[in-house]
């Protein structure tokens, strides 16, 4: 297996230059050196071997290593064959040469990020991941708002970057090693102080890339502006940062304080929210995707600080119930995000925008990329019996198991979470339902000419929605392949109770609560067959087509549909406070005989951006504009700053002395 | 709220100062003027300035044939007759000045082909198309529901036109004229009784206010005045009518609050308003019952036998009310939707209880007085706000008030016993007349002409197309879910307004 | 909430019986016109119907209710051969079955089944969906008084429906103005098999007093196919009842 790995990731570094040469030839290496990562993560996850490669110590500061043990192996299979899929879809039709590259490059840094052992190769991986990001969302910068949502993006990763340097600094300082083994070893005897200190770094800089409010801003930019299918090659680079919430935070720094965990639960719930909320206002298709993100961002961080207050309190069980659902959202997520990514970038290719209003009654013309994107829509909206149903529905068990604490505050917060949870879901519903059916059901809004699907195989489209269709009806494997992979952080296999009778899943407290999605996955196809046997076999009824029923009078049934801004007026009226939103009809010129016409003007509050991002902003490029101001360029200037700095130097000497 | 009833000499004397020499002889209770045709928008504008209100406007054939446009001004009815020549084509419009005339013009243009010159909005009314709607807001963010002709539900056919935003009603079109039969025009050659049949047969549920605006039309042209018995049994049919049309506003509005209970209380409150008019007169809406000079025959009830049903009817009526409007779950609906304001029912001629909703005390049995009215002592009933709380506060006090009339006037028949006559002989006579009434939907105004013992020419001024734009104008901020509360806090009717 | 249930049981049951028993007839209701006397009619007869729904022929009269718009003219003028009558089983599944008196031929129309013996499940339950062609307002009115508690339609069976996607019934007021042709044949069209439509009331039978202004098509039956003619000014929600009931293959034309 360790050959398998080496091989993966010779293929991935060679794949880095091919793309900017040939970048058919890049991205074919790209796919294939991913998909090999997650045969090995599915190997390790599952416990049936364990792969190494060691990167000696040219890297600098000590020995470094790509290990794929239990939790790594798990983010290699999830980035692996999600980002393969992705990279299948990208041969078929190839990005540029920078875009390639930087496809290559983006894949073997998050490999690396994943699988190295050590802090420096860490961050160093880390900025590559940050880079890449940067360069892909700019790759279009001819195109309005680009450039903004890649400085905005790179802005928001030199914090989170700043972060973990800050946090890896005090970790060095504490243990004079950059390994993660040493700082586990070390974390249990970290003054608090300290450690708080790291856990809000740790969370600051994995919490930039993952959506952590209120760091939520850049994501859904930088999403619209990356184009095509890179969007979805993108979209992964979500798991490195939960992957490093999971080793680090979790793993190395295993905190034990209640009130982190309640942050981290908060900051989550509120999260999932505010991402929904705007995410049900977007006319756009990539960056409602990108809201959807931030949302179930939140929702594995509710999961994840259940987890974080498991331990805290001393409860295995908890901790295991708060892992496990948040470790199966980030499966689901990742390759339902992609997959609808994917989907995303066809319906553009084929009706040339990506902007929701034009776009109306897809199905038809489009129908392989209405059933992919289908999947992925009912997979993230959380319905029976698929993944995101699976998934959220334990994030809710591990939630409502709160009653077994003694802590009052944290009982409160974890049922405040589960309610959040549940509106978040609810809304979560109202936009897909939205934004599947004011693109590819009804009638067509306007005319877009004669449409027609995107040539080629899909291959890995068509891979990557067949396997995010059954993965609800696999929980119970994914479940036992996971509970391996887990058990080096939570010390037992979570599995041996989360699964009971052959294939009906409970949140590892045994006997609370069951749900069989495989069972269902079954059932509801059989019940469905046998109505329409029952019907076809007792009724013969015959049909005859008539227009749609428009209240006596003959109207284009597109005219009178909703568009999919007034199908989510009625949540900015009802939620107005929340939104801000207003309306105002604005009189249009017409000509003197013609009646009155108006347009609707709406608008809605952006809430971070007027008030913490756009104020933050400028009070750095006020701070910025006075630094400038001592950069004056006087040469007198500059030696009299010496001269300053030596008279402080040679007073302080003494006093340091002493 | 007791007003002064106003002085009906201030009219002429006003009019007299203003446009000598024009005065001609009419009517009790109507002054005319006879004025150049390109004359008439201006004399418009100055009665408007006085606070008088738009009626209608027409062609007359009596005394000859002229223009006709009728104001509600001080008491009386003030009539501008402009005579037109055999080629008059065009005149000045009125709706340049006075938006109340609007719907008025685009139909005399359809019909006689007279070009109001300057009309906002000149486009055909009568026979619309439905599938002919006009979108007024642009953009992607609204989108067309079609509300009728045919409607979700036991609707009459109008077509609403809302341009929503997804729940806010952002713009509404009221296209009436669905329903035109050709009544007006039906009226021609007719023998006065047959024209009251007729005339109830133009809103069905206003069917006395119709047959009795008619017959006073053609009483006033004639110059008789119908028996005392008659006129107190025309009394009592008309409040009996008003009664049923209330009633029939108030389970609607609870239809639509979804209060089964409630809707089942008025509906069989109503429903008993229907019976006992069957009762006293062999037909359920009163029909066969006003002709003119009179009454067709004796009431099938005597008056002690309805003083008892009402008493009973009052008696469940007091208790559903109060109850109705202690259930917050409706009144909630009602409160601040579809509120007018007093200059925009001003300004477009609003009468009926959507008037008085917004404060203007506009009555037509008070203004100008007719029949029993002038002997018999009511309220006017008004309310501030104009939202439809205001208008159905206005409707269960007319309630109120009607009880109390048809009391009065049962009085009297006892007093009067069955000796005197029913109906007043027609004398042959020409000429033309107004009528009016004030129906349950507002004032309604008939003009008709007499030539040779027939009918030779009707107009009606119907109350609900004169609050068809009235109710457009009330959407301020309501949504779509508040639109049957609206609708039926209106209480117009389509086939009236269509004719 | 608690007090409009007190408040609806105090008043007990006002329902009607029918169809099942009889409902008692109103004294002096013009339920319709009847003819005492066939014979020796006069031609000059005719003139006392503003909408001619009086003929004579060969010193036989006859009335067609279809036409009838419940003046009184008639009675008032000739006593001895026209009274009102309260009864209110008038519908018939022809348009030659509302005339009576005598007629000079009665030709046999082909009438289609009633709605029960098309699909058996149409006996127990049919929904009806109402649409007005430029009535005068008071059918609206007595239809909708089929839904208050005296008539309570709902517990034959009846239902009024939204869309005309899920109508079996289409119950058609007014005489067809032109503007509401268009949207009427489209409601028929919407409409599954098997259909009904009944017209309600004069004007629908026949266009009553509005047939010769030109402005309406001058009856249902000159846009759909009429299944039950229901004659009245307005009909009395009753005599609405038997005709839907009659659509709906329930009654006969005469009783049981």
């Amino acid at each position: 297996m360790s050959n398998l790995f080496l091989a993966a990731v010779l293929v991935l570094a060679v794949g880095v230059p091919a793309g900017f040469i040939r970048p058919r030839l890049g991205v074919a290496a790209t796919s294939a050196g991913l998909l090999l990562v997650g045969v090995v993560g599915l190997a390790s996850a599952g416990g049936w071997s364990h792969a190494r490669v060691g990167l000696g110590t040219w890297l600098g500061f000590g020995p470094a290593a790509l290990v794929a043990d239990g939790l790594a192996g798990i983010f290699f299979a999830v980035i692996g064959l999600a980002g393969g899929a992705v990279s299948l879809a990208l041969v078929e039709r190839p990005p540029g040469r920078v875009g390639a590259g930087l496809n290559g490059l983006l894949a073997l840094a998050l490999v690396t990020v994943v699988g190295v052992d050590q802090g420096f190769v860490f961050l160093l991986a880390w900025e590559l991941v940050t880079l890449a990001l940067y360069l892909l969302a700019g790759l279009d910068r001819d195109r309005p708002g680009t450039l903004l949502a890649a400085y905005f993006g790179a802005a928001m990763s030199k914090i989170g970057g700043g972060a973990l340097l800050a946090a890896f600094a005090l970790l060095y300082a504490n243990t004079h090693s950059f390994e993660f083994s040493a700082w586990a070893a070390a974390a249990g005897h970290l003054s608090s102080g300290v450690q708080a200190a790291v856990f809000v770094l740790l969370l600051v800089g994995f919490g930039t890339k993952v959506g952590l409010l209120p760091f939520q801003g850049p994501i859904p930019l930088g999403y619209a502006a990356t184009p095509g299918a890179l969007a979805a090659a993108a979209s992964l680079a979500l798991n490195a940062g939960f992957y490093g919430l999971w080793r680090l935070t979790f793993g190395v720094l295993a905190p034990h304080a209640l009130w982190q965990g309640e942050l981290v639960l908060m900051l989550g719930a509120v999260g999932g929210l505010v991402g929904i909320l705007y995410a049900i206002g977007q006319e756009e298709l990539k960056r409602f995707l990108g809201f959807s993100s931030v949302e179930h961002g939140g929702i594995v961080l509710l999961g994840f600080g259940v987890a974080i207050v498991g331990r805290a309190s001393g409860k295995p069980l908890l901790e295991a119930a708060g892992l496990l659902a948040a470790t199966l959202h980030v499966i689901m997520h990742a390759l339902a995000k992609a997959l609808a990514f994917l989907g995303a970038d066809r319906v553009r290719s084929s009706a040339g925008t990506g902007e929701l209003a034009p776009l109306g009654g897809l199905a038809q013309p489009l129908p392989r990329t209405a059933a992919g994107f289908g999947v992925a829509v009912v997979t993230l909206a959380a319905l029976p019996p698929f993944a995101g149903f699976v998934s959220e529905w334990f994030t809710l068990e591990a939630l409502l198991q709160a009653f077994r604490l003694d802590d009052t505050v944290a009982r409160l917060i974890l049922a405040l979470g589960a309610a959040l949870l549940a509106l978040t879901a609810g809304l979560g519903l109202l936009a897909f339902a939205k934004l599947y059916g004011t693109v590819f059901l009804g009638r067509a809004r306007s005319l877009l000419g004669r449409l027609e699907e995107v040539r080629g195989p899909a291959v890995g489209f068509a891979a990557l929605a067949l396997f995010t269709g059954v993965l609800g009806a696999l929980a119970p494997w994914e479940i036992r392949w996971l509970g391996h992979g887990l058990e080096g952080l939570l010390g037992f296999d979570p599995a041996k109770t989360a699964i009971s009778h052959p294939l009906v899943l409970g949140p590892v407290y045994p006997g609370f609560s069951v749900l069989a999605p495989t069972w269902l996955a079954i059932a509801l196809p059989a019940y469905a067959f046998a109505t329409a046997l029952l019907v076809g076999a007792t009724l013969r009824p015959r049909s005859r087509r008539a227009p749609a029923w428009t209240s006596g009078a003959l109207v284009a049934p597109a005219r009178v549909q909703y568009t999919p801004a007034a199908y989510s007026n009625p949540i900015r009226v009802v939620l107005r406070p929340a939104y801000g939103y207003r309306r105002e009809l604005v009189p249009v010129d017409t000509g003197p005989r013609e009646p009155e016409r108006f347009t609707l003007h709406t608008r809605v509050v952006p809430f971070f951006e007027r008030y913490l991002y756009l104020p933050v902003a400028r009070f750095g490029l006020r701070t910025a504009q006075f630094a400038r101001r001592l950069q004056s360029g006087r040469l007198s200037s500059y030696l009299l700053y010496v001269l300053v700095v030596v008279v402080v130097v040679l007073a302080l000497i003494p006093a340091l002395r002493s | 709220m007791r007003l002064e009833r106003a002085s009906t000499d201030h009219a002429q004397r006003f009019l007299e100062g203003r446009f000598r020499g024009a005065l001609e002889h009419a009517p009790d209770g109507t002054t005319v003027l006879r004025l150049p045709l390109g004359a008439l928008d201006r004399a418009a504008v100055l009665l408007a300035d006085e606070g008088a209100r738009f009626i209608s406007v027409f062609v007359a054939a009596a005394p000859e044939r002229s223009l006709v446009a009728a104001f509600a001004f001080r008491g009386q009815i003030a009539a501008l007759r402009a005579p037109l020549t055999e080629d008059a084509a065009a005149y000045p419009a009125l709706s340049l000045h006075l938006p109340a005339a609007r719907l008025a013009e685009r139909e005399l243009h359809d019909r006689e082909g007279l070009t109001p010159l300057g009309h906002p909005e000149l486009t055909p009314a009568l026979r619309p198309d439905a599938d002919a709607l006009e979108q007024r807001i642009v953009g992607d963010e609204t989108f067309v529901i079609p509300y009728g002709p045919i409607r979700s539900g036991i609707f009459e056919a109008i077509q609403h036109v809302v341009e929503t935003g997804g729940e806010d009603v952002l713009a509404l079109e009221t296209r009436p004229y669905f329903k035109h039969r050709g009544l007006e025009a039906r009226f021609g050659g007719l023998e006065p009784v047959q024209g009251a049949v007729l005339a109830e047969r133009i809103a069905g549920i206003a069917s006395v206010a119709h047959a009795a605006a008619f017959s006073q039309a053609v009483e006033a042209a004639l110059r008789i005045d119908p028996p005392e018995q008659a006129a107190l049994w025309r009394t009592v049919h008309a409040e009996l009518e008003r009664l049923a049309n209330h009633l029939d506003v108030a389970t609607k509005l609870a239809e639509d609050a979804a209060l089964s209970v409630a809707v089942a209380r008025f509906g069989i409150l109503k429903e008993d308003t229907m019976r006992v008019r069957a009762r006293l007169c062999g037909s359920r809406f009163g029909r066969g019952v006003v002709v003119p000079g009179g009454i067709a025959t004796t009431q099938l009830l005597d008056p002690a036998e309805l003083r008892d049903w009402l008493g009973r009817f009052e008696h469940d009526l007091v208790r559903d009310r109060r109850l109705l409007l202690r259930t917050s779950s409706f009144t909630d609906r009602l409160i601040g939707s579809g509120r007018l304001d007093r200059t925009t029912v001003e300004t477009l001629g609003g009468v009926g209880p959507v008037a008085r909703a917004v404060g203007i005390s506009t009555d037509a049995r008070f203004e100008r007085p007719y029949g029993a009215y002038e002997r018999l002592g009511f309220d006017v009933v008004t309310a501030e706000n104009g939202d439809a709380m205001a208008r159905l506060d206005v409707r269960f006090g007319e309630i109120r008030e009607s009880l109390h009339l048809i009391r009065q006037a049962l009085d009297r028949l006892q007093r009067i016993g069955e000796t005197t006559r029913l109906r007043m002989d027609l004398p042959a006579g020409e000429g033309g007349g107004f009528g009016w009434v004030e129906a349950p939907q507002g004032e309604l105004v008939y003009w008709v002409e007499l030539a040779d013992g027939r009918i030779r020419r009707v107009h009606v001024s119907s109350p609900s197309l004169h609050n068809w734009p009235l109710f457009v104008a009330s959407f301020r901020g309501d949504v779509l879910t508040d639109f049957s509360f609206i609708e039926h806090s209106f209480g117009l009717t389509a086939a009236g307004a269509d004719r | 909430m608690l007090e409009w249930i007190a408040r609806g049981l105090r008043k007990g049951v006002v329902t009607s019986r029918y169809p099942r028993g009889a409902e008692p007839e109103l004294d002096g209701f013009h339920g319709r016109v009847e003819i005492v006397e066939t014979d020796g009619a006069r031609d000059e007869l005719e003139a006392l119907c503003p909408t001619g729904a009086i003929s004579v022929s060969g010193g036989l009269v006859s009335l067609d209710r279809g036409r009838c718009i419940l003046c009184g003219a008639c009675v008032e003028a000739e006593p001895e051969r026209f009274r009102f009558s309260p009864a209110y089983e008038t519908a018939s599944r022809r348009r030659a079955g509302v005339v009576v008196g005598a007629s000079v031929e009665r030709q046999l129309e082909a009438v289609r089944l009633p709605l029960g013996e098309q699909a058996r499940p149409l006996r127990r339950s049919i929904h009806i969906r109402h649409v007005d062609a430029g009535s005068d307002g008071a059918e609206e009115w007595e239809i909708s008084a089929l839904t208050n508690p005296y008539y309570d339609m709902q517990r034959l069976g009846l239902y009024f429906t939204l869309s005309p996607r899920h109508a079996d019934v289409l119950l058609v007021t007014g005489g067809v103005t032109r503007s509401m042709e268009k949207p009427l044949e489209r409601a028929y069209e919407v409409m599954p098999e098997p259909k009904a439509v009944v017209a309600a009331g004069t004007d629908a039978c026949s266009g009553g007093f509005a047939a010769t202004t030109g402005e309406i098509a001058g009856g249902v039956d000159r846009v759909l196919p009429v299944d039950v003619y229901v004659p009245g000014s307005p009909p009395s929600p009753i005599a609405l009842l038997h005709g839907l009931l009659l659509a709906a293959g329930v009654v006969t034309e005469d009783g049981r």
